[in-house]
């Protein structure tokens, strides 16, 4: 027999699955998501799950203590099935729920990690202002056509040429074969009275669709935020501007494989590219659908797209072959995407209705950044500022309205949770600040939950307490100390945070060493990017005027704690501005105006890339930053007088 | 024309080592290193208050993968630590003895932390002048034996080695508790060297009683890292960063005498020169090239490469303005 049936609990979900398929595929393809950093190459350890019943082959790892190996873990990814199993996914294993959010449960789970579209809209004012003249990437226009007479016989489409150009200035139009073998009937029968659906494609107009009758109030756009972590969807009125509703979840890939990189990997191997590609549209179709639906919209209504992401998951939103960006001498196949029809990445709206993206800089500098400058107003400035987005990539710019350097510090996981040994994404019970209050260590939790985890704010909050409290010493080994116990973990020491009886998944909450060591590496990769930037430049940090932060963490990070670690720059506190999720406000602002489109291509055309890993200064940078908050304390003055 | 001379804003730290009778020590002889105000042998640049000193090393079992050309010139001396110190400072005129604890290391002979003990109260004994004391490598066993060492020689002022930063603390306060000097170590990375500094004093260990040491490459064998290493160090040590105005140590012999130009023998490498001269000179090779990469102590093996580079040294000390 080569097949077997593998059932998870507690779902009780079954799957038959060739012999020699792993429990981690299975499980995926039965809509289980367990966490897996490393793609199901064995090396992270995060996908363990119980045996409970059934016959199997497993690879020993160390990352499995014996104690969990003899009650039956394995790693789900190591594992193949030998007979028919029973197979219990523990909840410290889960993902958490991939399911399209309520607005209240996003709110909840995503505070910190991303505003809700309400706050946005309220934070924009205190950016500089910067307001983009209101067009659409798909405008609605209703006509009243003259009816034709022996006077007035020009054909069907140059008269609906003539009264589009009586209403806007467009001198290059087109429309294609199939509009207008329709437009003879369809204007008769509306008696000459239509709305035209015009779409800015590349520099000239397209009549999209034309419709019988005044339908030009529903005129709806969705803006996208496809992060290489999760996926941020808003439903906007392209013609009152507003944003009705948002949709946040996991960006499905991380099945199969946390950072680009190795989704990169993933996508050159038979099937991967199409299976990416279906995740992320997958999606992205759940949103758009569920929010026509909360809005009384149907899907036709919407007819355009824009979306902001990294040049790799605009890769994979377009199914192109992403495999030369992690190739020297790493070129994308391109920055600058098209407008093309939605349908034809599978992304289902109004047939007809438009995809655009937001251009790239370069393999590693995507158009989430790009979109990041444009809502930070930064490209208006004269004074310099510096962009930081604190994800996965560690993306960092610098510039003013004469010029942008950016790069990609690859800061790993961290930030996001990943990497840890109690780390999870900002979510619900996620800690995310810690302090040391009478003597003793304690902490809040988003939402006020029991505790699951630690997210990026959280472990940031913690580093930071722990120095100050010198219960760590500056290279990040922790010592004995008052305030809190320490203990031995296989070799590896470790300070128990929240104890197994007040956590919420069965197990300490615990930051270890190895913990410690990941997050000084993800800080000194952003602050050594920063350094760079800096001095390629030819400017000291103090000529920073205003640094605007960005992504995984946003709202709830402490830039104290973040100076007292190192991560960011020793400048006065009002100079950091948090901007929570500045991709999906970058999408929302170049769906809305052609002219944010304009400025977002301007950006993404001055500003230089800079390759770290070329760059001679970087690696001697780093290994500086390598230690609390930095080797050299003169350059964190105000760290240097609370150690 | 006008010679332009640098000048520096900071010294290196200055460092006595060893212990006379007044300060508590049974020292004969103590010995100062550091100080520097510029760089060394530049003309006019520096006055050279303390020129660098050899040290000879001295294991507390026979060595065993010494090559013939080497361990001639101590004979049954090898075997004795206390005789083979003694011989190498008053027949070889060695500055310091740098005794080499091999024996305590599990793969050797496992001996103990209190055989250690005597084995360096001997050596205490047999010779006047200050010591230089490290470990085997292994970690774990030289923490043990530091301690008790550190105890034995309380007072003397030795210089105690080899701190990393996977491996400081039980050293560190080995030395503090006995009044020592400690070796610092780190692999080439002049960062993780000021960080291993850091780590060191805020034990509250006084920043005048490190040594640095950036691992040392055989001529041939990676010494030009090692070499910019050492200037970056002395140059940001002149230029005022307290923690890495500190005097510098290079293992010479150890290194050299790893490599196969050293120990060919004549049936093998026939036309490299004898074997007999070769290594020793390969040495004093390497060891005038650490001296200008500002080395302030040289541990060395061979007696004749130790008598030609001090006779070097004397000459560099000896340039007139």
């Amino acid at each position: 027999m080569n097949e077997f049936t593998i059932t998870f609990l507690p779902e009780k979900k079954t799957i038959s699955v060739d012999k020699g398929t792993d429990l981690l595929t299975a499980a995926i393809k039965s809509g289980i998501h367990i966490y897996n950093s490393c793609g199901g190459e064995g090396v992270c350890g995060r996908c363990k799950v119980i045996v409970k019943k059934g016959e199997y082959i497993t690879e020993r790892s160390g990352r499995i203590p014996e104690k969990e190996r003899k009650k039956g873990y394995v790693m789900a990814c190591r594992t193949t099935p030998e007979s028919d199993m029973t197979v219990l996914v523990p909840e410290e294993s889960r993902l958490g729920d991939i399911e399209v959010l309520t607005e209240e449960a996003k709110a909840r789970r995503l505070a910190g990690l991303y505003t809700p579209a309400e706050r946005i809209e309220e934070e924009r004012t205190e950016l500089k202002e910067k307001i983009f003249r209101h067009g659409p990437l798909s405008t609605k226009l209703f006509l009243r056509l003259p009816g034709p007479s022996s006077d007035d016989n020009c054909g069907d489409a140059e008269r609906l040429f003539r009264e589009i150009r009586k209403n806007r200035d467009i001198p290059v139009m087109q429309m294609g074969l199939a509009n207008i073998k329709k437009l003879p009937r369809l204007l008769r029968e509306s008696g000459w009275e239509v709305t035209v659906t015009l779409g800015n494609r590349n520099g000239t107009a397209e009549v999209v669709l034309i419709e019988p009758g005044d339908r030009s109030e529903k005129n709806f756009g969705v803006a996208l935020d496809i992060g290489t972590t999760t996926i941020v969807a808003y439903l906007v009125d392209l013609k009152s501007q507003k944003v009705l509703g948002a949709k946040a979840s996991y960006n499905p890939q991380v099945d199969f494989g946390e950072d680009v990189i190795s989704r990169i990997i993933y996508a050159q191997e038979q099937g991967g590219l199409e299976k990416l590609h279906h995740a992320v549209i997958d999606t992205i179709n759940v949103f758009i659908y569920s929010l026509t639906k909360e809005q009384g919209l149907t899907l036709d209504d919407i007819i355009a797209v824009m979306c902001a992401g990294n040049t790799t998951m605009t890769h994979l939103l377009l199914k192109i072959d992403p495999s030369h960006i992690r190739k020297d001498p790493y070129v994308p196949a391109a920055n600058f995407l098209p407008v093309v029809r939605a349908a034809e990445a599978g992304i289902k709206i109004n047939p007809r209705g438009l995809l655009a993206c937001l251009p790239s800089v370069g393999s590693y500098v995507g158009g989430d950044i790009t979109a990041g400058i444009l809502s930070s107003g930064m490209d208006d400035m004269d004074e310099l500022s510096l962009f930081i987005d604190l994800g996965t990539n560690g993306e960092v710019a610098i510039g003013n309205k004469e010029y942008f350097m950016a790069c990609s510090t690859s800061a790993g996981p961290c930030f996001e949770g990943g990497g840890l040994k109690s780390g999870i994404r900002a979510m619900k019970g996620a800690i995310q600040s810690v302090s040391v209050k009478n003597g003793k260590l304690s902490y809040k939790t988003i939402g006020k939950e029991r505790p699951r985890g630690i997210c990026g704010s959280g472990i940031i909050d913690a580093l930071s307490a722990f120095l100050k409290h010198r219960i760590i010493d500056r290279s990040g080994k922790i010592k004995e100390n008052d305030i809190c116990g320490t203990r031995d973990a296989g070799g590896v020491k470790e300070i128990v945070l929240v104890a197994k009886k007040d956590s919420a998944i069965g197990m300490d909450i615990t930051i270890d060493e190895n913990d410690i060591k990941n997050l000084i590496h993800s800080k000194g990769a952003i602050y050594t990017g920063i350094d760079v930037l800096l001095k390629e430049s030819g400017y000291k940090k103090e000529h920073l005027k205003n640094v605007f932060i960005a992504g995984g963490l946003g709202t709830a990070l402490d830039i104290r704690s973040a100076i007292n670690i190192g991560l960011l720059p020793d400048l006065p506190e009002d100079r950091f501005k948090f901007m929570g999720n500045t991709s999906i406000t970058g999408a929302k602002l170049c769906l809305l105006s052609q002219e944010a489109m304009e400025k977002a291509s301007l950006i993404a055309n001055k500003t230089t890339y800079l390759d770290l890993s070329v760059n001679p200064s970087f690696m001697n940078n780093y290994s500086a930053a390598l230690f609390l908050p930095h080797t050299d304390i003169e350059l964190f003055p105000s760290v240097k007088k609370i150690l | 024309m006008e010679r332009v001379i640098e000048k520096w804003q900071d010294s290196i730290s200055e460092l006595t080592l060893g212990a006379a009778k007044e300060s508590g020590g049974t020292r004969a002889n103590t010995v100062k290193i550091g100080g520097e105000t510029g760089i060394y042998f530049l003309k006019g640049e520096d006055a050279c208050p303390n020129p660098p000193v050899i040290a000879m090393e001295v294991w507390d079992m026979e060595p065993e993968n010494w090559t013939d050309a080497l361990k001639s010139n101590f004979g049954s001396a090898l075997k004795d630590p206390a005789e083979w110190a003694r011989m190498c400072v008053e027949k070889f005129k060695a500055d310091l003895i740098c005794l080499r604890l091999a024996s305590v290391h599990p793969d050797t002979k496992d001996s103990s932390a209190e055989e250690a003990g005597k084995t360096l109260e001997k050596v205490l004994k047999a010779v006047s002048v200050p010591l230089i004391i490290v470990g085997s490598g292994s970690h774990e066993k030289d923490n043990d034996v530091v301690v008790r060492c550190g105890e034995v020689a309380r007072g003397e002022n030795c210089l105690f080695g080899i701190a990393a930063r996977e491996n400081y603390k039980t050293l560190t306060a080995a030395c503090l508790s006995g009044g020592h000097s400690i070796i610092s170590e780190a692999p080439i990375d002049i960062n993780i060297a000021k960080q291993l500094n850091i780590l060191i004093c805020d034990m509250q260990f006084p920043p005048e009683k490190i040594v640095i040491h950036h691992a040392t490459g055989a001529l041939g064998y990676g010494l030009e890292y090692t070499y910019s290493i050492m200037e970056r160090t002395r140059l940001a040590g002149l230029s005022g960063d307290r923690m890495l105005s500190m005097p510098m140590i290079n293992f010479v012999g150890q290194e050299v005498w790893k490599t196969k130009e050293a120990k060919a023998g004549d049936e093998v490498a026939s036309d490299w020169g004898p074997t007999r001269d070769r290594g020793a000179l390969l040495e004093t090779a390497t060891a005038c090239s650490y001296l200008n990469a500002g080395a302030d102590i040289l541990v060395m093996n061979h007696p004749k490469a130790v008598e030609k580079t001090k006779e070097i040294i004397k000459d560099l000390c000896n340039v007139k303005n």
